[in-house]
Formats: C-alpha cells, structure tokens, sequence
C-alpha cells in the first residue's frame, strides 16, 4: 500500500469519527443545518489557503472564528433570528470566496481532496482530533443536561455559557478539519448523516454517541478506499457510504 | 446568620422584565424544617423559588447556610421521546452508583428497578418521568431541596407514597425541604412552615395557624374547604 494512500484513510477515519461524535450532539441541539452553514462561512479562507498553498483546514478555521464572532455580534445588535444571520454571513462568505477563487480549484474547496494530504498534515489531524474527542467527551453530557433544562443544569453549578463557549470551538475546529475531506459543500453532511443513521438504532446516549462516531469512521474509510479503486473524487463518495449507512439503519428504526 | 438556619431572606425583590414578581418578602427556614408556599397562580411562586437558586437577579438578601448542597425539582421538564437517553445515563449525569440510583429510585416508589432503568427517558410517562426526577434529585442526598409543583401528573395514591418517602427520608437524611404546592390538605400537615403568597407575603407561620378557610379565601380569592 502506498505511504500516500495511508495518509489519506487515516486522515479520513479520524476525522469522520470526531465529526460523527460531535454530530450526535449537534442533532439533539437541533443545530445539525450549522455544520453545513460554517462548512460554506470557511470558503474564504479555504480559497486563501487553496491560492497560496497552505493547508485547507489552517485557512478555514481563522475564518470560521471570524464569521461566529460576526454572527454572534449581529445576533446582539438586531435581535433578529441566529438562522438568518448566519444565512447572510454564510452567502457573503461564498461570494468573496468565488472572487478570489481560481476556476481550477472550485472543484477542491466544494467537494474536498484527501489524497495530497501530506505526513504533518496527518499527524495534526489525528492529535487535533484525539484532543477535540476527549473534550467533547468531558462536556457531552453537560451539554446535554443544559438542553434538557437550563436551570436544573445551572443547579448542579454546570457553568452553561462555558461549556457552549466550548462547544462551539469544537464545532469550528471539526468543520475546519471535515472540509480537507469533504469541502464546504459535503462537510455538513459529516456531522448530521452519521449521526442521524445513530439514532436510528441506538437505545441509550452511549450507544447514539458511539454509533456516530464508527459509522463517520466507516464512511470516511469505505468512501476513500471506494476512491482508490474507481479513482472517481473521495468527498462524494464518503457522503454516499454514509447515506447508505443511513438508508441501513432504517431497517432498525421499527425495531426498537 | 443564626446557627440552627439553612436559609434566611430579607426584604426580598425581584422584577423580571419591567414588571414586579416579588415584594419585601422575608423569611427564614432552620434546618431539617419543612416549607410548603401557597398561593394562587401568578403569584410569584416558581420565581422565588428559582430565585433562592441564584437564577434570576434580586435585590435585598438571600443567605443560604455554607457550603449547601441543594437539589431543585423544576416544575416542567420535557425530554423529546426521540432522545436516545436512559434513565440510567441521566442518573450517571450525577457521577453516582446502581446502589444510590435504585435507592433513590425506591423513595418515589419505583420497582423493577433493572427494566426501568433502560427505558428512554422521553418514553416514560408524565407520572413516571416526575418520580424519575424527584429521585434525580435525591440521588446525591442534598442538604435541601426544592420542589416546585411536583406532584402534577401522579395520581393520588402516587402522591401519597411519594409525600411519605419523602418525609422518611427527610427525617432519616436530616433534609430540609421547600415545596410549591397547589394541595392544601395532605401536604400541609406534614409542614413546619406555610408561606402563603401573592407577590408580597400574605401569611408565614404553622399550618395549623394558616390553614384556616378564612385565610385560604383571602389567599385564593374564593372560599375552599380542606
């Protein structure tokens, strides 16, 4: 097997896992349309990256923070409802990016390309991810608590804005490293669809919480190994190992 | 603060947007006492007792004795029946073990502990799901807890066994607790204190001093019989 390929499936499995994980909680706060919204606000930055050769993930996530901290700061200003501001943010951000774009690398910055991915790439990856994992892990139920009852958390003294504060860097850090695989285009789909074919079979927290992040894990690995067989792009093709994971998992739904 | 108080309010106020909930109100709770508030709806009840809880802003003076360790039973508590979480995984939000849980689980009156505990939270039933969070609350064996209408949704004789587990238990944990109920019969007779409220306080003393028709009817705006 070639160094390069390597790269490429352990890239991937890491990271479709930490996205389907941090899924699982992006669903239960109803917030699954986010990930694809912040994967279109990073455009910019991926085009930055894309044009001056630096890596995709280092150009999204500055970007991401910026265009949080622009929503976050409109939300204050007008009152008006988070979605609409983030669909402003979000089309501004895809329009700048399509005027710096070059034409040959729109396919890149869409729909992702894992297959150049180099050794430190890798390496950062796969710590950022084992990192983002464990923080996640320590806040999930948390921030679980707070969605079902803001007081009964803030009781239990669970500081509710620092772990949402919290949350939302990891969702930035995942969106920045999903978007090397899938693009700005698919990365949504990372963190809902693995999840969601979750939920589909799961009977408690843990089992949801796991199940997303080895059927992200799966994806990202079937749909790259699927890419090294048919050389047809690896984003799409990850995105269609986990809807038909999904489509699978509907065959549990009546069951339980 | 005196020695034998848990709790000590003086001239308390809270407002919530723009509009006065709660006026002067004092009072104060020694320990392992038992306070039931009365008092019609709207009359500021949930309010003051999220605001003993440090969740909405006040002035005037809240002292709680130190270090307390308090458990709240919020009035509403809905969990999405798609929500893939167990009973057991929301009693492990609370880092305890089987033995506490089903201990707990046995106060509010709960048996066939190993089958309800896999069941979905959101699955259970309004009267099931108010035990399950009674006994959430008494899982870690808190100094005081706080219990906001929580017997909507059990039936009466649910009631009864829950109110009974409830005093056992406060007599052998040494609990002091702080009730919102609309019930004036069953409840009040195992209280040390009633505060009855609208707003401002209307009366604070024993039960058997407040609980008289005349004063239910200025309490209520009608007259009820116990």
């Amino acid at each position: 097997m070639e160094v390069q390929f390597l790269y490429s499936l352990i890239t991937g499995f890491f990271i479709g896992g930490v996205a389907g994980y941090l899924g699982s909680l992006m669903i239960t706060k109803r917030m699954a349309l986010v990930g694809d919204a912040l994967g279109h606000v990073a455009l910019p930055g991926v085009a930055l990256a894309l044009i001056y050769g630096f890596s995709v993930s280092l150009g999204a996530f500055p970007v991401l923070i910026l265009g949080i901290i622009l929503i976050w700061l409109f939300e204050m200003r007008t009152k008006l409802p988070m979605e609409a501001l983030t669909g402003i943010v979000f089309t501004a951000s895809v329009a700048i990016a399509f005027l710096l774009l070059p034409e040959s690398q729109v396919s890149i910055a869409l729909i992702g390309d894992i297959s150049q991915v180099g050794f430190l790439d890798t390496l950062v990856s796969v710590i950022l991810c084992i990192v983002t994992w464990l923080v996640l892990k320590k806040i999930f139920s948390k921030i679980i608590l707070a969605n079902l009852s803001e007081n009964l958390a803030k009781v239990e003294h669970i500081k509710v804005e620092k772990y949402n504060f919290i949350y939302l860097t990891c969702i930035a850090i995942v969106v920045a490293l999903g978007i090397k695989v899938t693009g700005s285009l698919l990365m949504g789909a990372m963190v809902i669809t693995p999840a969601a074919a979750a939920r589909n079979f799961a009977r408690n927290l843990s089992q949801y919480s796991y199940g997303a992040l080895v059927i992200g894990s799966l994806s990202c690995a079937l749909g790259i190994l699927a890419f090294k067989l048919s050389a047809l792009p690896a984003g799409p093709l990850i995105i269609l190992v986990a809807t038909f994971l999904f489509l699978v998992s509907l065959i549990f739904k009546k069951l339980t | 603060m005196k020695n034998n108080l848990i709790l000590e309010v003086r001239n308390l106020n809270v407002e919530l947007g723009g509009e006065k909930i709660l006026e002067d109100l004092s009072f104060d709770l020694g320990n392992k006492e038992i306070l039931v508030i009365l008092g019609p709806n709207g009359a500021g009840k949930s309010v003051l007792l999220r605001t003993l809880l440090g969740l909405h802003s006040f002035t005037g003076q809240i002292q709680w004795q130190e270090n307390v360790h308090i458990a709240y039973v919020p009035e509403s508590f809905d969990v999405s029946p798609g929500l893939p979480l167990s009973v057991k995984e929301f009693f492990q939000f609370k880092k305890t073990d089987s033995q506490k849980i089903i201990k707990s689980l046995q106060c509010v009156g709960i048996m066939g502990f190993s089958k309800f505990l896999e069941k979905r939270l959101g699955t259970l039933s309004s009267g099931q799901l108010r035990r399950a969070l009674i006994a959430w609350a008494l899982v870690d064996k808190p100094d005081v807890i706080l219990l906001d209408e929580p017997m909507v949704g059990i039936d009466i004789h649910g009631r009864e066994t829950i109110y009974d587990s409830l005093v056992k238990f406060w007599q052998k944990k040494n609990q002091t607790i702080i009730l919102v109920s609309h019930e004036i019969g069953e409840v009040c007779k195992k209280a040390n204190k009633v505060l009855a409220l609208n707003k401002r306080k209307l009366f604070y003393g024993k039960p058997k001093e407040i609980i008289t028709p005349q004063n239910l009817a200025k309490i209520y705006g009608s007259t009820i019989s116990v």
